[in-house]
């Protein structure tokens, strides 16, 4: 069994131009091989089982299979695992999940950390030349449930990419030379094959070039925990040149085609410097004079989120847009009235009709660059989508962020993009601020299976500009900017930015505080106190900044989860010793939202039965490890799926309950 | 084809190691016998419906490894499962005399108290029976199973052993009656995460 690696190094060693005694290294260097049969096996498990819950959809069911035949393969276990395998796929069996993880925990190899073996989930990920998004969703997952911190998986992301490019760049010098030694053997080769009219194995070498190790790979044999080291340079452009997408231009490079549309503007400008293995995309609303003057400015403080863009797009429109709005809430409209407007729109009252008549009068200015941008920001998200389809970002996760116009740009390009079959694995995950676009149901539903990760809807109630833009355009009333989005789905977490968001400007000016509130990567705590656990910060932040609502929300995502802690003491042991070495939270609670966030329109109507008391409970607890806890919870939490209407309601103190409830 | 099912059942096999339980598996499965059949890693999985009494019945079989290295993954099978298949081999006594500690775990963490046992002694195509009929018999008395000697090889008594259990759980009605419908959404495979939650739930 051990020997079967090496076989196939050898098969291909002859192979010319490939990374032969790089390969033999790596073989010795995947952590995971090294682990007992046992720990093998329940690693394979945990991850099927996790795939099914994440991708339980039939479009994934492609993905799901083909990762999980290359995991199998890569841990060298037999195929006769594969039936059951297929069982945890289709959502058996998921009840094990805390036996796998407490054998894999129990392993010595994994017992020091479990780094090693996440790592080889991403190299097996990337080994293609794709790294699917998908499949960073589920290696995020599953670190977060083998205790593996966010920022340790984004560490080894970054060493990969940056090992991965300069493999890249080195062949480039060396591309003539090589090429003209390859040329030779090819030749020789040829000839060879004539000669002996050989079977399908050595064909493969045939391809020669650059396809070769990457077969090769697809044995099994390359890319261990060192993988990133043991990346011979053939294999290392192979792979740069798909994931990073063409010539390693990318996006940067991306010129829009003259032609289309009525689009005006439409490029990317980098935002962060060095390459990643997954970048976001980050796209404003409008622009103002002055500090935000450019489409850089609002999203100063995104911190780690892989390489960063901003689509710079329409700057005329938005300009022209950006000043009319300023003017209407300083100007035209009085603070009284915009106090007042705020309760109107909360009040759900959002007819046409209730408009006070200063701000019909006032109507000319803005719905004329409003109009536009409407329907601009809809021709820019289809566009966005094409250009996305084409990979020009590489084969690797894009996570998308935006707010007002920026919003409906990503949602014009998810619906775009959910148009197409195959599209799955390109987003992973998606941050919708003040959505000036349909929050009904059916349009959403449509686009969630084109997102790997989560799809976060930032809401504000009582945002009367963005009602009283959308009066006109909509006979519908829900707009996704004022109301969360009900469906029933893992990914859509709504996020009530009711108390830090007073008008749609805000969603410009309080764009720190939002991108904290909604979980996604901040900079403001540099260097190595940046692994202090986000989403405590998020939650001591949603305590102190935001008032009301939101801190609710989140002492009801609490509760849920904390109750949902079953008989799992043993691991709150070590939960409190993994927040010391920083165990970095908001990731898990992606996931774990992902769980929650079907409910968080019910906690939106429980909202107010939830007890003072249980906000304090929360600012005093929101660090400690029972809100950690939440995020191992996440079997249960789909376990208890159906109860949790009724966790929701609970008082902080019920939620101390463990093991009554568990044994319904 | 789906909607004449009548039920899904979870079977487990258990046993100590080499005493045939895949050999059993495959012969009731897929009718054919490995005389080499290598040991099981983790655990195996296997679906077959099968006719008895005029109901159709889904098996989700659950082959659990026999070696040792694997035992600790085996507790979470044992959960919800309606029928458990206790296997040994009628040439080694140390296999029958084990079943107690098998007994012990199948206790110890099975979620319902009312599911049916089934002992099978395999191989009794081979002679020198170190245990013999009576003695299987009165043991599986002693604890309420059912009980038949069975042979993987000449087929002697396979399909025979799973019929009766089936049988014996159908007319159990408590033990599949309640959740009969959400198991059946939980093993297709288009719709199994969320359904396959509230399947368990509300058996708990």
């Amino acid at each position: 069994m051990e020997e079967k690696p090496s076989d196939t190094d050898t098969d291909f060693s002859p192979d010319p131009g490939g990374p032969g005694p790089a390969d033999h290294g790596a073989a010795e260097t995947i952590t995971s091989r090294q682990l007992t049969e046992q720990s093998r096996f329940a690693f394979a498990a945990l991850c099927s089982v996790s795939l099914g819950q994440l991708f339980a959809g039939p479009e994934d069911s492609g993905f799901r299979e083909q990762y999980l035949r290359d995991l199998v393969r890569c841990l060298d276990l037999d195929e006769s695992v594969m039936p059951v395998m297929g069982a945890f796929l289709s959502g058996l069996g998921f009840e094990g999940t805390d036996t796998f993880l407490s054998i894999l925990q129990a392993d010595p190899l994994v017992a020091a950390g479990a780094t090693p073996i996440i790592q080889d989930l991403v190299t097996l990920s990337v080994k293609h030349g794709q790294y699917d998004a998908r499949a960073r969703v589920l290696i995020r997952h599953v670190s977060c449930l083998l205790r593996v911190s966010p920022r340790q998986l984004e560490e080894f992301e970054e060493t990969l990419g940056e090992r991965l490019r300069e493999a890249g760049e080195e062949s480039e010098e060396e591309s003539c030379r090589r090429r003209r030694r390859e040329r030779g053997r090819k030749l020789r080769r040829y000839l060879l094959i004539g000669l002996a009219t050989v079977g399908g194995g050595t064909v493969i070498g045939v391809t020669g070039g650059l396809a070769a190790p990457l077969v090769a790979a697809g044995a099994g044999a390359v890319l261990g925990a060192g993988g990133a080291a043991a990346l011979g340079s053939a294999a290392g452009i192979a792979i740069m040149a798909s994931l990073f997408g063409a010539a390693g231009a990318g996006l940067t490079g991306y010129k829009m085609n003259k032609c289309v549309g009525a689009i005006e503007e439409f490029e990317f400008r980098p935002m962060s410097s060095g390459k990643h293995l997954h970048l976001t995309i980050a796209v404003t609303g409008w622009l103002c004079s002055g500090k935000y003057n450019s489409f850089q400015a609002p999203w100063c403080s995104l911190g780690e989120c892989g390489e960063q863009y901003c689509l710079v797009w329409e700057s005329r429109f938005l300009r022209d847009l950006g000043s009319a709005m300023t003017s209407l809430l300083d100007g035209l409209v009085s603070m009284v009235a915009q106090e007042a407007l705020k309760y109107t729109v909360l009040s759900g009252i959002v007819t046409a009709l209730t408009w006070p008549a200063s701000l019909l009068a006032a109507a000319s200015v803005i719905d004329n660059p409003w109009c536009v941008c409407l329907n601009r920001s809809a021709e820019v998200g289809k566009h966005l989508a094409q250009v996305l389809r084409s990979r020009r970002q590489g084969k690797r996760p894009v996570s998308l962020i935006g707010f007002s116009l920026g919003a409906r740009v990503i949602y014009y390009c998810l619906q775009e993009l959910a148009k197409d079959k195959g599209s799955e694995g390109v987003v992973e995950d998606v941050v919708l601020l003040g959505a000036p676009v349909d929050g009904s149901e059916k349009s959403w539903e449509r686009m969630v299976g084109v997102v790997a990760g989560k799809i976060v809807n930032g809401y504000c109630r009582g945002d009367w500009l963005l009602g009283y833009l959308y009066r006109s355009s909509s006979a519908q009333l829900s707009v996704a900017g004022l109301q969360p989005i009900n469906i029933q789905d893992r990914r859509i977490i709504n996020v009530d930015l009711s108390s830090v968001v007073k008008g749609h400007l805000d969603y410009m000016r309080q764009m720190d505080t939002i991108l904290v509130a909604v979980g996604v990567p901040t900079k403001e705590v540099p260097g190595a106190s940046f692994v202090l656990p986000q989403s405590a910060k998020a939650a001591e932040k949603t305590t102190v900044n935001l008032a009301q609502s939101n801190t609710e929300q989140r002492v009801s995502v609490t509760q849920n989860t904390a109750g949902k802690e079953e008989s799992r003491d043993w691991r709150e042991v070590a939960e409190t010793e993994a927040m010391g070495d920083g165990w970095d939270i908001p990731d898990i609670t992606d996931l774990l939202d992902s769980l929650n966030e079907t409910e968080s329109t019910h906690q939106v109507s429980t909202r107010s039965k939830v007890s003072a008391n249980s906000e304090e409970a929360a600012t005093d607890n929101a660090t400690s490890s029972d809100f950690n806890a939440q995020n191992n919870s996440l079997e249960d939490a789909d376990l208890n799926d159906d109860d949790d209407d009724e966790h929701i309601s609970w008082s902080w103190d019920d939620a101390h309950w463990t093991t009554a409830r568990s044994h319904k | 084809m789906e909607d004449d099912v009548l039920t899904t059942l979870k079977i487990l096999i258990i046993g100590e190691s080499g005493v045939g339980k895949s050999s059993l598996l495959l012969r009731f499965t897929d009718d054919t016998f490995d005389p080499e059949q290598s040991a099981t890693i983790g655990v195996d999985f296997k679906v077959k419906t099968i006719s008895v009494d005029g109901n159709k019945a889904k098996l989700a079989i659950w082959d659990t490894a026999g070696q040792e290295r694997f035992r600790t993954l085996t507790p979470s099978y044992y959960r919800g499962a309606q029928g458990v298949i206790l296997v040994y081999d009628v040439m080694r006594r140390e296999t029958f005399t084990k079943l107690d500690n098998w007994l012990n775990e199948l206790e110890t963490y099975c979620t319902r108290n009312d599911l049916v046992k089934m002992l099978v002694g395999n191989k009794i195509d081979k002679e020198n029976h170190e245990v013999d009929r009576a003695e299987g018999l009165k043991f599986a008395r002693k604890h309420s199973m059912l009980f038949i000697e069975a042979s993987a090889k000449t087929k002697d008594g396979v399909q025979c052993a799973f019929e009766e259990l089936v049988e014996k759980i159908i007319q159990t009605p408590g033990l599949w009656q309640s959740e009969g419908h959400g198991r059946a959404v939980q093993l297709t495979d288009e719709d199994a995460g969320g359904g396959s939650c509230g399947g368990y739930c509300s058996l708990l």
